[in-house]
C-alpha cells in the first residue's frame, strides 16, 4: 500500500517537475533569411548569404550557414538585409511627449505645455498647478523621477510608420521640463510596453529653454546655474545619506528628496548644442556636472568636428537641414551666415565621420521617419559615404548608449532587429519589405495621417497614407 | 556757463531800451546765411524782428542796440522737422505723454494746442541752437528716437518756436503737415529672447508672413476707404449739399486739395513704394518721413520731387550684413540722387542733439553745406515757410544763433539766441541744477 | 573661429600680423603722458615704445599716420552686447548666473563696436534685479571664439541695481503684461525700501554662509566628522564680494538711493564700487569721493524715466571736479550703437562742464580701465601696455571723426578701406550661395512629389 502511494507521489512530483523543466529542443524557433545581400555594418558586405535567427537572437551570419530543417525560411533573393535602424533621440512610443516643444535647433514658437499630473513643487506650498518657481529649491521643471520606460505605449500610432521606414529601435525620452527625465531604449514592436523596453535607463534629457513651469530660471544661463546647483545638492544629499548611514545616532536624518533621488547614478546627460558656441558651453557644463554628455540638436557639425573629437563628445545630429521657410517674406534676405549654414549643414555628417566623431541621428523635427533617410541621402550626394550614414543609424547609436553588445549590427549574439529592403536604404526607389524585431516579423502597414511633431511649415515631402 | 555772461549785457541793454526788444545790430561776426557763402567780419541788422540788412559794412542808422559778436559766428536758428517736444515729458509716464491718440484716423487733432510751454524740454533743447520744432503727433518720445506711432493718421503737425508765454505765441503754423503712418507688415518676430521666456504670450503672438501681409493690406484698405469717404464729403460740401459737419473730413480737405502736405512715415522700400503709389493715385502732396532703406524707390522719390524727413542716423544697421556705416551714409545717398531732405529728432530726450545728426551725415559723405541746410533752409522750404525762416536773408524773421564755432560740432557753445529778433534765455533746468550742485559745500 | 565669420572679416596680409608694427608720424594722445606728434612701436602685442622720435626696427610693418590721431582703445564699462541672454529677471537675487556663459562671439555688435574704436567692454547682466548676475569683461577680438575674447586678467564682478528697474515686478502696474499681474506673481521688492532690504539680507546671508564654512573647516581641522554646509551658488559670489575678490557695478539713479547704497557698502566693508548710470550722483559727489567709489555714466541722457528727470549733462564734469573717478558708457544692449561713438560722447564733457581734452579722453580710456582694474594693461599709450590703439582721421573729440584702423593686442582688426572694398565681394558671394542653394533644393525634391 505504502509503496504504491510513494510511487504515485513520485510520479506526480516527476510530472510536475517535468512540466517545470525547460521545453525540449523542439520548441526552439528558427528563422532564416536566405539568399539575400547582407550589410552587417560591423564587417564587409555579404553579397549572397543567410541570417539565422534563434529565438529572436541572431545565431549565425554568413554566405554558408547551416539552416535547421525546422527553420522558417524567408526568401531573400533580390533583397538586402540591414541591421534595424535606431532613432537615437526620439519621442516614439511616448505619444504625450510629442506634444511637448521639440528642442530642434531653435526654431518654432515656444509654448508652455500643460503640466503633467505627477509634477508637484518640492516645497510644502499650496498645490497650485502653476506656482511660480522662486529659486532652485522649487525644483522647477525637474522631473528626475519620470522614466520613459514607465510611459511607453505600444499603441503609439507612429510606431507603424517608423517600422515602415526601417526603424526597429528608438531611444525615446520624455520632453517636458528642463530636467525632463530618463530615456529608454525601446524596440518599436512588442506585445506589451514592457516587452518593448530594451534598456530602461539611457540617460537624462536636459533642455535649456524654460518649459513646465514659470519663474526661475527664465534664461539659459539661469538654467545652467540651476543644473549646477541641482548636481551640488545631489552630491550633498549623497554625502548626508552616507554620513547618516554610518552614524544614525548623532547625524540628523536627511529629508527624502525625490528630485535628488532621481539623479543618483545618472549615466549620461543629453544637452543641446546646435553650434560651436553652444558646444563649448555644454562641454564646460558637463565637466562641471562631472557627468558624460551627449550633445543633441547639432546643426553646424561641420564646424564642430575637431573640437568634438578632442573632447570625445558623441553627438546626435539634427538632420532637418535648415531651409528657407516656405511662407517667408520674399523681400527679406537671408544673411550671409544663414546662407552658409544652409549650404554646409548637410555636409556635417561627412565632416564628423572624417574627424572620427561618434555621431547618430534623431527624428526630432522631421515629419516622417522616412525623412531621416532622405535627409542623409542629401548628405550622401554631398560626399558622405553610405556606410558611414548606415553606421550612424545603427552601430554608432548603439555605442553611444552602451548597448553595442545587443544592437546595431548583424552579428551572432545580438538581437534579431533587421530591416529587409528591395535595395539600398538611401535610394528613393527602395521599399522596405519587412522588419524583424527580436525575431518577430512585421510587414509594412498602412499609415494613419499624423500631426507633424512640433515643426512649423512643410517641406516638399509627401506623406499621409502613401507607401513610403 | 559762459552764455550767461554774454546774454546778460544784451538783456540788460534790451531792458534799458525798453520797448524795442526785437531790434538790434549784431556786429563783427562771421555770418553764415546758409543761402549763400559765409561773410567774414559782418553784421546783421534786425528791425522789428525781421532781418533788415546783412553784410560786411553795415552802419548803424539811428539809435539801435549794438551787440558785439567779435570772434563769434551767426547762423540761422536750427529747425527740427519732427519731434514731440512739448507733447511728452517723461517717456515712461503715460500721464505726461500726449503724442498718440486712440483710433486709426484723427486728422482733426492739432499738436500745437497740446504743447506745454512750460515743459522743461523746451529750454533744454533750444540751448543747443534749435529755435523751431515741428511738433508731431504720433511719434513717441521714446529712449532711442525710433519713429513709432499711434494709429494711421495721428493729426496735424504744427510748426512752432521754442519760446513763448503761450502756445499761441509759439505758433508759426498751426497746421504744417498731416501726419500719417504707412502700415507695416508685422510678424511679431525678433523680440528680445529673455522677454520671450518670461512672457510666453509673446511667442504665441507671432504670425506667419502671409497673415501679417494680409493684416497690412487690410490697414491699407482702411486708409483708402477713409480717403474715399473724405472725398465724398468734400464733393458734397462743394456742391452745397446739406451734410452733417464732420471735423475729421473737414480736416482732410486741405490735404485733398493739395494744400497741406501729407507726412507719411515709411521706413523701408516696400512701404515707401506703396506710399508713393498711393500718393500718385490720390494726387496728394506728400513728404516721406523716417526713411531708412529706400532701395530702388530712391530714383522715383527724386524724380517726383518728394521731400524726405530723415530721422536720427544714430541707430544700428537694419540687417546683420549691412555695412556698419549704413545709417550714416543714407543722407549722402539721397543727396547724390537729388532728393531734398531735412533732419528730425523724432524724439524728446535727444532733441537737443539734432545738429549732430546732420554732422554725422557730413562725416560720411554729405557735403557740409548740405548738412547745414538740412537743419535750416531745406526744412523751412519743405514746410513752406522759407519766405520767413531758414536763412539769414533780408526780409526774413531774425531766428538767429550766435556760436563760438560750427553749430553742428559737439564742442561748440551757443552763446546767444534770438527768436523773431527777441533774445532768448539759454538757461534751463540743467544749467540751474549744475550751478546749484557745483556750489554744494 | 569658424569659416563663415572669418571669411567676412579676416583679410590677407595685415591679419597675419607682423610681429613689429610702427604707427608713424601721427598725433599721439597718450592720455596719461601728454599729446604730441610722434610714433608708436608695437612688438609682440604690446606697446614697445612711444614718443616723438622712435627707432623703427628693421622688418617692421609701417603704418603711416600722417595727419591722423591715435588714442588708446576705447573701454566701455557698461554694455550688454554679444550676450545671448542678459537678464535672469525671475528672482530678485540672481547672483548665481554668469553672463560670460552667454557670450556670443558671432554677434556682429562686436565688429561694429570695434569699428567704432572700442577695444574692451564690460558686458553686464541686466538691471531687473536688486542683485544681478556676474559680468564679463572682454576684448573685441573679432573672429576669436568665446574663450579667446575674454579678458582673463580682469577681476570678476557682480551687477546690482537700484530704483525703478528692480522694483518694477513688485507692483501690479509694473510690467503690464497679462499673466504677470496676479498677487502670487509679484516679485518682492516693490519699493526702494524693499530694494535696500533685499541687498542687506543677501549680504547678511552671505556672511552667515561664510561663517558656516569657517566653522566646518574648524571642525574638520579638529578631526571631527562633519557634513559640510550645502554649497550655495547664489551666496558664493556675494562672499567673494565681501572678501574683495569680486568687484561691484551698481546701477542707480537717485541721490537718496545712492547714499543708501554707500552706507550699505560701508556696513559690509565693500570698496572700489563703480556706480553705474548714477544720473543724480552729482548731488552726492562728496560722499562718493570720500569713499573712493567711482561713477560710470551717460553723457547727456535724461527724462526717459522719472528717476532720470534730474539728470544733467554736467554730471560727469561735476563729479570729476569733486574728485570722483568718472567714465562714460553706452549701455548698448541689442546692437552696438552709442558705444561706437563714445569718442564724440566724450567731447560732450568739454561742452557741458568745460573739461579739457585729456580729461574727456580719460573718461573713455584710462578711467574705465581703472574702474575695471585693468589699467596695468590698457587705457593709455604707454610702453609695456597692450597695443590696443585706434587711428582716427582727425581729432577724436569731434562728431566728424571717423575710425580708420583698430589694433588690439598689436593685431589689426579693422581697416575702413578694407571694410569698404570687401562689401561688393560679400554681395557676390551671397548671390552665388543663393543660386547654389536654389539648385540644391530642386535636386532634393523626391521624384514622386505630389502637391500637398
Amino acid at each position: 500500500m505504502r509503496k504504491n502511494f510513494l510511487a504515485a507521489i513520485t510520479a506526480a512530483l516527476a510530472a510536475v517537475l517535468l512540466a517545470w523543466l525547460p521545453a525540449p529542443a523542439e520548441t526552439v524557433s528558427w528563422t532564416a533569411i536566405r539568399g539575400a545581400r547582407i550589410v552587417p555594418v560591423n564587417g564587409p558586405v555579404i553579397e549572397k548569404g543567410t541570417v539565422l535567427i534563434r529565438n529572436g537572437v541572431i545565431a549565425a551570419v554568413g554566405s554558408q550557414v547551416d539552416v535547421p530543417a525546422s527553420a522558417w525560411i524567408v526568401d531573400g533573393n533580390g533583397l538586402t538585409v540591414y541591421p534595424g535602424l535606431i532613432d537615437a533621440l526620439s519621442t516614439w512610443g511616448l505619444p504625450q511627449a510629442a506634444q511637448a516643444p521639440a528642442q530642434t535647433a531653435g526654431r518654432g514658437a515656444q509654448q508652455l505645455p500643460q503640466l503633467p499630473q505627477q509634477q508637484q513643487p518640492q516645497q510644502p506650498q499650496a498645490q497650485q498647478p502653476q506656482a511660480r518657481s522662486r529659486g532652485p529649491q522649487d525644483r522647477p521643471g525637474t522631473f528626475t523621477w519620470v522614466k520613459a520606460a514607465d510611459q511607453v505605449q505600444s499603441s503609439d500610432s507612429r510606431l507603424a510608420s517608423a517600422r515602415n521606414a526601417g526603424f526597429t529601435t528608438a531611444v525615446t525620452f520624455p520632453r517636458q521640463g528642463i530636467v525632463a527625465g530618463h530615456g529608454a531604449i525601446i524596440n518599436l514592436g512588442g506585445k506589451t510596453a514592457g516587452e518593448m523596453v530594451v534598456l530602461p535607463e539611457a540617460g537624462l534629457y536636459l533642455a535649456l529653454r524654460p518649459s513646465g513651469y514659470t519663474g526661475f530660471p527664465s534664461t539659459p544661463m539661469g538654467i545652467m546655474a540651476y543644473f549646477r546647483q541641482l548636481w551640488l545638492d545631489a552630491d550633498h544629499y549623497r554625502q548626508a545619506l552616507a554620513l547618516y548611514a554610518a552614524d544614525p545616532v548623532n547625524i540628523p536624518r536627511p529629508a527624502y528628496d525625490r528630485a535628488l533621488e532621481g539623479l543618483m547614478g545618472v549615466k549620461r546627460v543629453l544637452l543641446p548644442a546646435p553650434d560651436p558656441i553652444q558646444m563649448e558651453r555644454m562641454v564646460k557644463l558637463a565637466a562641471d556636472l562631472k557627468t558624460p554628455a551627449v550633445l543633441y540638436g547639432v546643426v553646424r557639425g561641420y564646424e564642430m568636428a575637431e573640437r568634438l573629437k578632442a573632447t570625445g563628445t558623441p553627438v546626435i545630429l539634427n538632420v532637418r537641414w535648415p531651409a528657407r521657410e516656405p511662407g517667408a517674406d520674399p523681400e527679406q534676405e537671408e544673411s550671409y551666415r544663414e546662407l552658409r549654414i544652409r549650404d554646409l549643414a548637410p555636409t556635417s555628417p561627412a565632416a564628423l565621420s572624417a574627424a572620427g566623431v561618434k555621431w547618430a541621428v534623431s527624428s526630432d523635427g522631421l515629419e516622417t521617419p522616412r525623412a531621416v533617410l532622405r535627409a542623409l541621402k542629401q548628405s550622401i550626394d554631398r560626399g558622405l559615404r553610405r556606410e558611414d550614414a548606415l553606421r550612424a543609424l545603427t552601430l554608432s547609436a548603439a555605442e553611444i548608449y552602451g548597448v553595442a553588445d545587443r544592437l546595431g549590427s548583424i552579428e551572432p549574439g545580438k538581437a534579431a532587429n533587421l530591416v529587409v529592403a528591395t535595395g539600398d536604404l538611401f535610394d528613393d526607389s527602395t521599399r522596405v519589405r519587412m522588419v524583424f524585431i527580436d525575431g518577430v516579423r512585421y510587414l509594412p502597414e498602412p499609415e494613419l495621417p499624423q500631426p507633424p511633431a512640433g515643426a512649423p511649415g512643410r517641406g516638399p515631402s509627401s506623406e499621409k497614407g502613401e507607401e513610403q | 556757463m559762459r552764455a550767461i555772461h554774454r546774454i546778460l549785457p544784451v538783456m540788460l541793454a534790451a531792458a534799458a531800451w525798453g520797448g524795442e526788444n526785437d531790434s538790434f545790430l549784431l556786429r563783427n561776426a562771421t555770418v553764415h546765411p546758409v543761402s549763400g557763402p559765409a561773410i567774414q567780419n559782418a553784421s546783421v541788422r534786425v528791425i522789428d524782428g525781421r532781418i533788415a540788412e546783412v553784410g560786411p559794412k553795415v552802419a548803424p542808422r539811428g539809435r539801435i542796440r549794438m551787440i558785439d559778436a567779435r570772434g563769434l559766428h551767426v547762423y540761422p536758428g536750427l529747425i527740427d522737422s519732427g519731434s514731440p517736444v512739448g507733447l511728452a515729458e517723461i517717456a515712461s509716464v503715460r500721464e505726461t505723454v500726449d503724442t498718440g491718440e486712440i483710433g486709426d484716423f484723427n486728422p482733426q487733432l492739432r499738436a500745437l494746442i497740446a504743447v506745454n510751454p512750460s515743459s522743461e524740454h523746451i529750454p533744454v533743447v533750444r540751448a543747443n541752437g534749435i529755435t523751431t520744432v515741428l511738433a508731431t503727433p504720433g511719434t513717441t518720445g521714446g529712449t532711442r528716437g525710433a519713429a513709432t506711432s499711434a494709429g494711421l493718421i495721428a493729426g496735424q503737425a504744427s510748426l512752432m518756436h521754442l519760446d513763448g508765454w503761450t502756445w499761441e505765441e509759439m505758433e508759426i503754423r498751426r497746421s504744417a503737415a498731416m501726419q500719417m503712418t504707412w502700415p507695416v507688415i508685422q510678424t511679431g518676430r525678433g523680440g528680445p529672447p529673455d522677454l520671450e521666456s518670461l512672457l510666453p504670450g509673446l511667442a504665441a503672438r507671432r504670425v506667419t508672413f502671409a497673415e501679417a501681409r494680409r493684416n497690412q493690406q487690410l490697414q491699407v484698405q482702411k486708409i483708402q476707404d477713409f480717403f474715399d469717404a473724405a472725398r465724398r464729403y468734400q464733393k458734397a460740401k462743394a456742391a452745397g449739399e446739406a451734410i452733417a459737419p464732420d471735423l475729421r473730413y473737414e480736416a482732410m480737405i486741405p490735404v485733398l486739395e493739395g494744400k497741406l502736405p501729407l507726412m507719411i512715415m515709411a521706413a523701408r522700400e516696400r512701404e515707401i513704394r506703396e506710399a508713393l503709389d498711393f500718393a500718385a493715385r490720390e494726387q496728394v502732396k506728400i513728404v516721406l518721413a523716417g526713411v531708412r532703406r529706400p532701395g530702388k524707390t530712391i530714383d522715383d522719390i527724386a524724380k517726383r520731387n518728394i521731400p524726405v524727413v530723415l530721422g536720427t542716423p544714430f541707430v544700428t544697421p537694419l540687417e546683420e550684413d549691412d555695412p556698419y556705416d549704413e545709417p550714416f551714409t543714407l543722407a549722402a545717398q539721397l543727396h547724390k540722387a537729388g532728393v531734398k531732405f531735412c533732419f528730425a529728432s523724432f524724439n524728446v530726450q535727444f532733441a537737443r542733439n539734432l545738429p549732430y545728426e546732420a554732422a554725422q551725415a557730413a562725416a560720411f559723405g554729405l557735403p557740409y553745406d548740405e548738412a547745414l541746410k538740412s537743419v535750416t533752409l531745406n526744412a523751412a522750404e519743405i514746410w513752406g515757410v522759407a519766405g520767413d525762416y531758414g536763412s539769414i536773408d533780408k526780409g526774413k524773421y531774425a531766428d538767429l544763433i550766435v556760436t563760438d564755432g560750427d553749430p553742428l560740432e559737439i564742442r561748440t557753445q551757443v552763446k546767444m539766441m534770438f527768436i523773431k529778433g527777441v533774445p532768448v534765455d539759454l538757461e534751463s533746468r540743467h544749467t540751474r541744477l549744475y550751478k546749484r550742485y557745483m556750489a554744494r559745500p | 573661429m569658424r569659416a563663415p565669420v572669418l571669411a567676412l572679416t579676416l583679410f590677407a596680409g595685415a591679419a597675419c600680423a607682423a610681429d613689429v608694427v610702427v604707427i608713424q608720424n601721427g598725433t599721439v594722445h597718450t592720455v596719461t603722458k601728454g599729446t604730441f606728434r610722434g610714433s608708436i612701436v608695437i612688438r609682440d602685442g604690446k606697446i614697445a615704445d612711444v614718443g616723438e622720435k622712435v627707432l623703427t626696427p628693421p622688418g617692421a610693418r609701417v603704418v603711416d599716420a600722417t595727419g591722423k590721431h591715435i588714442i588708446p582703445g576705447i573701454i566701455d564699462a557698461h554694455t550688454h552686447i554679444a550676450l545671448d541672454s542678459i537678464n535672469e529677471s525671475s528672482v530678485s537675487v540672481s547672483s548665481m548666473v554668469n553672463v560670460a556663459e552667454m557670450l556670443n562671439p558671432e554677434s556682429v555688435s562686436i565688429y561694429r563696436a570695434m569699428a567704432g574704436g572700442v577695444t574692451v567692454c564690460n558686458s553686464m547682466h541686466g538691471s531687473a534685479n536688486s542683485i544681478g548676475g556676474q559680468n564679463v569683461v572682454f576684448k573685441l577680438r573679432w573672429g576669436a571664439d568665446a574663450r579667446g575674447l575674454i579678458f582673463d586678467r580682469a577681476k570678476p564682478s557682480l551687477k546690482m541695481a537700484l530704483g525703478e528697474n528692480p522694483k518694477r515686478q513688485g507692483s501690479p502696474q509694473g510690467l503690464q503684461i497679462p499673466g504677470l499681474q496676479s498677487p502670487q506673481n509679484l516679485r518682492y521688492p516693490g519699493t526702494r525700501m524693499g530694494v535696500e532690504d533685499v541687498i542687506r539680507d543677501a549680504f547678511t546671508r552671505a556672511r552667515a554662509y561664510q561663517r558656516e564654512w569657517k566653522d566646518y573647516e574648524a571642525r574638520r581641522a579638529r578631526g571631527e566628522k562633519a557634513l559640510p554646509p550645502r554649497r550655495d551658488l547664489e551666496l558664493e559670489p556675494l562672499v567673494e564680494v565681501l572678501e574683495g575678490k569680486r568687484l561691484v557695478h551698481a546701477h542707480c539713479y537717485r541721490a537718496d538711493e545712492i547714499l543708501m547704497l554707500l552706507r550699505v557698502f560701508d556696513d559690509f566693508n565693500i570698496r572700489g564700487v563703480t556706480l553705474q548710470h548714477a544720473l543724480e550722483a552729482y548731488k552726492v559727489a562728496r560722499e562718493i569721493a570720500e569713499r573712493g567709489h567711482a561713477v560710470s555714466t551717460f553723457s547727456d541722457w535724461w527724462s526717459y524715466k522719472v528717476e532720470a528727470y534730474d539728470a544733467i549733462p554736467y554730471n560727469a564734469a561735476i563729479l570729476h571736479r569733486k574728485g570722483v573717478l568718472v567714465s562714460l558708457n553706452s549701455d548698448d544692449a541689442g546692437g552696438a550703437e552709442l558705444m561706437r561713438r563714445l569718442n564724440a560722447e566724450a567731447a560732450k564733457v568739454m561742452k557741458y562742464g568745460g573739461l579739457s581734452e585729456d580729461e574727456a579722453l580719460a573718461m573713455i580710456t584710462i578711467n574705465p580701465a581703472k574702474q575695471l582694474q585693468i589699467d596695468p594693461w590698457v587705457g593709455s599709450i604707454e610702453p609695456g601696455k597692450d597695443a590696443d590703439l585706434v587711428i582716427y582721421d582727425r581729432h577724436p573729440l569731434s562728431v566728424y571723426a571717423k575710425v580708420e584702423k583698430v589694433f588690439i593686442d598689436g593685431r589689426q582688426y579693422f581697416d575702413r578701406d578694407e571694410d569698404m572694398s570687401r562689401r561688393p565681394k560679400i554681395e557676390a558671394e551671397k548671390e552665388g550661395l543663393r543660386r547654389k542653394l536654389q539648385e540644391q533644393q530642386k535636386q532634393a525634391m523626391p521624384q514622386n512629389r505630389r502637391p500637398s
